[in-house]
């Protein structure tokens, strides 16, 4: 549907920034006519790039659909260096005493993974990589599960053991959403497995953060009931941090 | 930090799937709804039987109309999203009274248009059923009325289930549709010899212009403008589309535009092949038709119709369903239709409540002996004129939207006026036309919109001045605004 652009619009890019950085500037309420006049940009012009970025959710219109407020697709642009607070820090001490295995936090900026508190002796995947296989590692399953899609394009089989079929996958999905903990064995590396369980904000239910325990393979496919019931005590306790 | 007192931290339309739904699934629900395959196997003959060789202007000049129609709409399709459609558009521009009006002629006009592919299906459906087992009219009700049945079961399953899956189904089955009815008009076209288009009979040809005339294309510009309802209809998926200011603008004015262009297309080979079509169709041959070179082609083409009215089917009850949902999350309608299903995520109990009326209104009609034509065009005639009363309110609302918002445009006030002209036009040229039963239908849909404006006035008065409930932004979207 999109033609292949020849970037040769320098103005129309150069004034769609320039829109974003006066809502910022302007603050959470700025109205259409104030942009244009403050812009000296046609208000014609002034509302084809703003219904755009509005399009793009780089803004947001409030509700007297009047206003407009920087959307959150902004924080892509930069995102902010996470890191936990010092209670949940306290929290993730504890539980480390407790298992042998690797315990990390890690939050969820829309499909991005930041690692806020990586085990430093056992140090994780990188946070890219797992991001870019979702569907093969437990923290990534509790986001597809969260936004009930699979990713596009096909599955990569990472090993032997991954999930590739896609109908697999959304039943594996369904019961990750129905218990709130994903548990994958072998399926990023052949040796290694994880558990991870999911910590939602206190207010709405939103999915904040995964806990993710890492261990051998063959030991993470055990029952684990006493495991998994002492990741999610410490879950339920990290929750009301970092939302 | 900044405070923002207005924003909710929960849409009011919560519980829909929200932002799920890809561009593809919002495209095929106003394609599906407009049902183009069926259309421009069908309603070229009408065009053409009144306005003869000035079809091609009236499609033309019907394209134009709906162009500037759809043009109003995408000033509200790119500012907000709605569960409600065109009315909850309405209620930004024109308030509560517009609204309500907008949200009848959209139930009388979604409704109905899940009649007309009811009957539709029922008709085409029977009639070829019939002919391939040879059996008679009384053979072609019975099917026709089991054809109902299962559709009606069929389409309230596909609606619970969720509009991703009827997208996709929907998209497949229109496709497969408008390629077999296109091989179908274009190998009549090469295998009947060119012979002179049929003389004008509609009710503007004597006018003494000569020709098609002016008169004729102008009655021909009904029909064609019935031929482009619902293609609006992918507002209603405001709340599940992914990016909806984006895609939901581009999926109506796309179909707007292929739409148009399957129909000229369809004129032109129909033009140049007088009767082929007319003759390739079960009902309008009326009898079995002969085995002849013609009948891989007819029953193509009837297989084709009646797939499209069976995705209109799904396509329409969506939208129906989501409007239906909004008013009753506003607290007009009962508040069980504005329920989904804990699964599925889709207003479930206004599927399973809304589907058994268009159906019963075939089924009865059918028993009652009337015929198949009748009940059809009798259905369509009264849709029709639901969409172009909502087609007109949202009009009118568009540029009062922008005024109170402060952006409006030069642009979109020509286009506002010159649509809601067309279409007052339109409609008063319809009402003249009108037979006395569509006249009294109409009349009775008018005394029950404003006796349900009294009635609510008195007991929910609060719930219609709040109507226009849509998908607003919460803190969870604005950045800073809330907890990260």
């Amino acid at each position: 549907m999109t033609s292949p652009i020849s970037g040769r619009q320098p103005q129309a890019v150069r004034s769609a920034l320039l829109i974003l950085e006066e809502v910022a500037a302007a603050g959470v309420g700025v109205t259409a006519k104030e942009i244009s006049a403050a812009l000296r940009i046609p208000p014609a012009t002034t509302y084809r790039l703003l219904n755009l970025l509005v399009a793009e959710e780089y803004l947001v219109r409030l509700p007297d659909l009047g206003g407009f407020a920087l959307g959150r697709r902004i924080a892509n642009l930069a995102p902010a260096p996470l890191s936990a607070p010092t209670a949940a820090r306290d929290v993730m001490r504890r539980l480390r005493e407790r298992v042998r295995w690797g315990a990390h936090l890690v939050a969820y900026d829309r499909h991005r993974f930041l690692f806020v508190d990586p085990d430093p002796d056992h140090p994780p995947t990188d946070a890219d990589e797992l991001a870019r296989h979702p569907h093969a590692n437990g923290l990534g399953r509790l986001l597809l599960a969260e936004h009930d899609e699979l990713p596009d394009g096909p599955l990569a089989r990472l090993t032997p053991r991954t999930v590739v079929d896609r109908d697999e996958l959304e039943v594996a999905l369904v019961e990750v959403a129905r218990t709130g903990l994903a548990r994958q064995c072998g399926e990023f590396h052949a040796a290694r497995g994880c558990l991870a369980v999911a910590i939602r904000a206190p207010g709405d239910g939103r999915l904040v953060a995964g806990l993710a325990l890492t261990g051998p393979a063959d030991r993470v496919a055990a029952p684990n009931t006493e495991l998994i019931e002492l990741l999610r005590e410490h879950a339920a306790e990290l929750a009301p941090l970092l939302a | 930090m900044t405070r923002i007192p207005v924003l909710r931290s929960r849409s009011p339309v919560a519980g829909l799937r929200r932002r799920s739904l890809r561009p593809p699934g919002v495209f095929a629900q106003s394609v599906a709804t407009t049902a183009p395959a069926g259309a421009m196997a069908s309603t070229p003959l009408l065009v053409i039987a009144a306005a003869g060789n000035g079809a091609l202007w009236s499609f033309a000049i019907a394209a134009v109309v709906v162009g500037l129609v759809a043009a109003c709409i995408t000033v509200f399709a790119r500012r907000m999203a709605a569960a409600g459609g065109l009315y909850s558009f309405t209620a930004q521009g024109l308030g509560p009274g517009g609204a309500y009006a907008c949200a009848v002629a959209m139930v009388v006009g979604y409704g109905m248009l899940v009649a007309v592919t009811f009957a539709g299906v029922s008709w085409y459906g029977g009639a070829l059923v019939a002919r391939l087992a040879g059996g008679g009219d009384a053979f072609a009700a019975g099917v026709g009325v089991a054809l109902v049945v299962v559709l009606a079961i069929t389409v309230a399953v596909g609606a619970v289930r969720g509009v991703r899956l009827a997208g996709r189904v929907m998209l497949v089955i229109e496709a497969v549709s408008i390629g077999l009815i296109l091989v179908v008009l274009v190998a009549l076209a090469l295998t009947t010899a060119p012979g002179t288009p049929p003389a004008p009979v509609g009710a503007g040809s004597g006018s003494g212009l000569g020709g098609p005339g002016l008169g004729g294309i102008a009655v021909g510009v009904l029909p064609a403008l019935a031929a482009f309802i619902g293609f609006d209809s992918a507002a209603s998926l405001g709340v599940e589309a992914r990016r909806p200011f984006a895609s939901i603008p581009r999926a109506i004015t796309t179909t707007a535009a292929v739409a148009a262009v399957l129909y000229l297309v369809a004129t032109l080979v129909q033009l140049a092949t007088p009767g082929g079509a007319g003759r390739a169709t079960s009902p309008t041959s009326g009898v079995p038709a002969t085995v002849g070179d013609l009948s891989w082609a007819s029953v193509g083409m009837d297989v084709g119709i009646v797939a499209s009215f069976g995705a209109c089917a799904l396509a329409a009850l969506n939208t129906l369903v989501r409007v239906l949902f909004s008013l009753a999350r506003e607290g007009v309608a009962p508040a069980a239709l504005g329920r989904t299903h804990r699964r599925h995520l889709t207003p479930a109990v206004a599927v399973w409540v809304t589907v058994p009326v268009p159906a019963a209104v075939v089924v009865v009609g059918t028993a009652a002996g009337v015929a198949p034509a009748t009940v059809f065009g009798g259905l369509v005639a009264v849709a029709t004129l639901g969409f172009l009363a909502a087609y007109l309110l949202v009009c009118l609302a568009a540029p009062r939207f922008l005024a109170r918002i402060g952006e409006l445009t030069g642009g979109v006030v020509v286009a506002s006026v010159l649509a809601s002209a067309a279409l007052v036009a339109t409609v008063v040229v319809v009402v003249l036309h009108a037979s006395a039963g569509l006249l009294i239908t109409l009349a009775g849909l008018l005394v029950l919109g404003a006796g349900g404006w009294v009635v609510l006035r008195r007991r929910r008065g609060a719930a219609l001045r709040g109507m226009g409930v849509y998908d607003e932004t919460t803190t969870a979207d604005v950045l800073a605004a809330g907890p990260r």
